[in-house]
């Protein structure tokens, strides 16, 4: 742990210098921005003296003005109708309009002109910011700031192991390193889950390729009912795998842990029921149907398009399904039920799937 | 002794730099904005001419009420004009005299156009002299 880092001189990376000549640039582009807005904020208050013009000119049938000819010469006269504009639309068009919709035509300016006032003057704040940052970088490595880098270290569970011996004062500190591994115990849990869920699904995708009747219902029935035995298992997962960290972890260090490894071996009390009753979710009802078809088949199923596929194997179902069915509550049986008619090549293999991720759950305890 | 250019070759560079050619932008700012008084005074004479020719006494016209809008306005007597003679004032004066005024006026700007023609023909006279004066002191430094 001792030569992890690195130290590096921020003048190196940041030179003052270059750092200041970065800052009088921004610097230059705020006052560009400054007299930009000020030519904006210009326009604004001409437009508004306008507007407060154009609103009294209509208060009197006349004014006596002074006409200009010219920028250097002018009459006297004076205006005529005082309520009546020709106001520039733009590419040299002209609209004439009343006092009224002259003001509104310039109050429509007007909202223009702030919007654009109020990006500036956003765009100018940004600028400040990136002023003060090159500043402050100039400061900084101008005084001989260091950037010290270390590659981040996980900490091992195990190093918490040796400060378990003086139990009253590091306390604290172990609640905190448990609750980081719980912590990552419940994360590595969630990825194995859904690790197993995928390579399930890849397994039954490639035997769902294999089998000789792919007819259109089973497919849909099938993947309906794997998605299901594999919310089922990632719903058990978790909780089997969360036990055993926290239990080895009490039994090597302290033992004001209790609580909550006493919820948690609750928890695992209540996972067969769980197993019983979670199972009642509309679809898993589905599969437990599929499996009384068969057996009695008289009753007759809502589906009955399920129902005539089933027929053709009802036969090998009866013989190989009866018995798996029990023992594993897992809901493999979609599968099983798909691919009943060649069931006698499948069989060994369906097996050796099934004991497989069971002995990966056990790995994983371990 | 390449990469340095020597020490007054340095002076006559920032000389350059720094007073002529800000000089020289002023002096071609201020000819253009004679030039452009020259022109407000010729279309002026011009305009004169024009009521004089058509015998103009009375005229309706659009005033400039500032960001484009225009409203009408009606002059009843044209024959008396005021025209600007500098520093603000305006004098009354009949379309002769103002014609008058105007030639003399136009004489004067001219004149001060010539002024600042001269000057900005010197200033880069003075900026040619430097740098063939710097051309000279490199070769001479190598």
């Amino acid at each position: 742990m001792a030569k992890k880092g690195t130290v590096t001189e921020l003048s190196s990376l940041f030179p003052a210098e270059e750092a200041q000549k970065a800052s009088r640039r921004v610097q230059d582009e705020i006052a560009e921005r400054r007299r930009q807005l000020d030519q904006l904020q210009g326009f604004l208050d001409d437009n508004s003296n306008l507007i407060n013009l154009v609103w009294k000119l209509p208060d009197e049938t006349h004014h006596n003005i002074m006409v200009p000819f010219g920028k250097a010469a002018f009459f006297p006269g004076r205006m005529t109708n005082p309520n009546k504009f020709l106001v520039l639309l733009g590419e040299s068009y002209f609209a004439e309009r009343s006092a009224k919709q002259t003001v509104e035509i310039l109050e429509r300016r007007s909202n223009t002109l702030e919007t654009q006032i109020d990006s500036l003057n956003a765009i100018i704040d940004d600028l400040k910011l990136e002023a003060s940052f090159f500043d402050n970088t100039a400061r900084e490595s101008a005084e001989g700031l260091v950037e010290i880098r270390e590659d981040y270290i996980e900490e091992v569970p195990s190093g918490t192991s040796p400060n378990s011996g003086k139990k009253s004062d590091s306390v604290p500190l172990l609640e905190v390193d448990n609750g980081k591994a719980a912590i990552e115990d419940e994360e590595y849990a969630h990825i194995f889950s859904r690790m197993t869920e995928l390579e399930k699904e890849e397994e039954e995708a490639e035997e769902a390729n294999g089998s000789d009747q792919d007819e259109q219902i089973q497919n849909e029935q099938d993947q309906s009912v794997g998605r299901d035995s594999t919310d089922q298992e990632v719903r058990n997962i978790p909780i089997v795998t969360r036990e055993a960290p926290v239990i080895s972890k009490e039994g090597a260090s302290h033992g004001d842990y209790h609580p909550h490894s006493s919820a948690v071996v609750k928890k695992d009390f209540k996972l067969p029921q769980e197993e019983k009753i979670g199972s009642p979710l509309p679809a898993s009802n589905t599969v437990k149907k599929d499996f009384e078809l068969p057996q009695d088949e008289k009753i007759g199923s809502p589906l009955p398009a399920r129902n005539t596929v089933k027929k053709d194997f009802e036969l090998p179902q009866d013989e190989k399904i009866g018995s798996p069915l029990p023992a594993s509550n897992t809901a493999f049986t979609g599968s099983i039920v798909e691919h009943a008619h060649n069931i006698g090549m499948h069989a060994p293999q369906q097996q050796a799937r099934g004991s497989k991720p069971v002995s990966r759950f056990k790995m994983q305890r371990k | 002794m390449d990469s340095e250019p020597p020490e007054n070759v340095k002076r006559l560079e920032e000389f350059l730099e720094e007073r002529l050619k800000p000089k020289l932008l002023d002096a071609i700012a201020q000819r253009d904005k004679v030039f452009e008084k020259q022109k407000i005074f010729s279309d002026l004479r011009r305009n004169i001419e024009n009521l004089e020719k058509n015998t103009v006494t009375s005229m309706r016209t659009l005033v400039n009420l500032g960001s484009e809008v225009y409203t009408e306005a009606d002059a009843p007597d044209t024959r008396y004009i005021f025209v600007e003679v500098g520093f603000g004032f305006y004098v009354q004066l009949t379309w002769s005299e103002a014609l008058n005024h105007i030639a003399a006026r136009e004489k004067l700007l001219s004149r001060k156009i010539e002024d600042y023609t001269r000057i900005v023909a010197t200033i880069k006279a003075e900026i040619g002299l430097i740098l063939e004066g710097i051309k000279e002191l490199l070769k001479r430094s190598h």
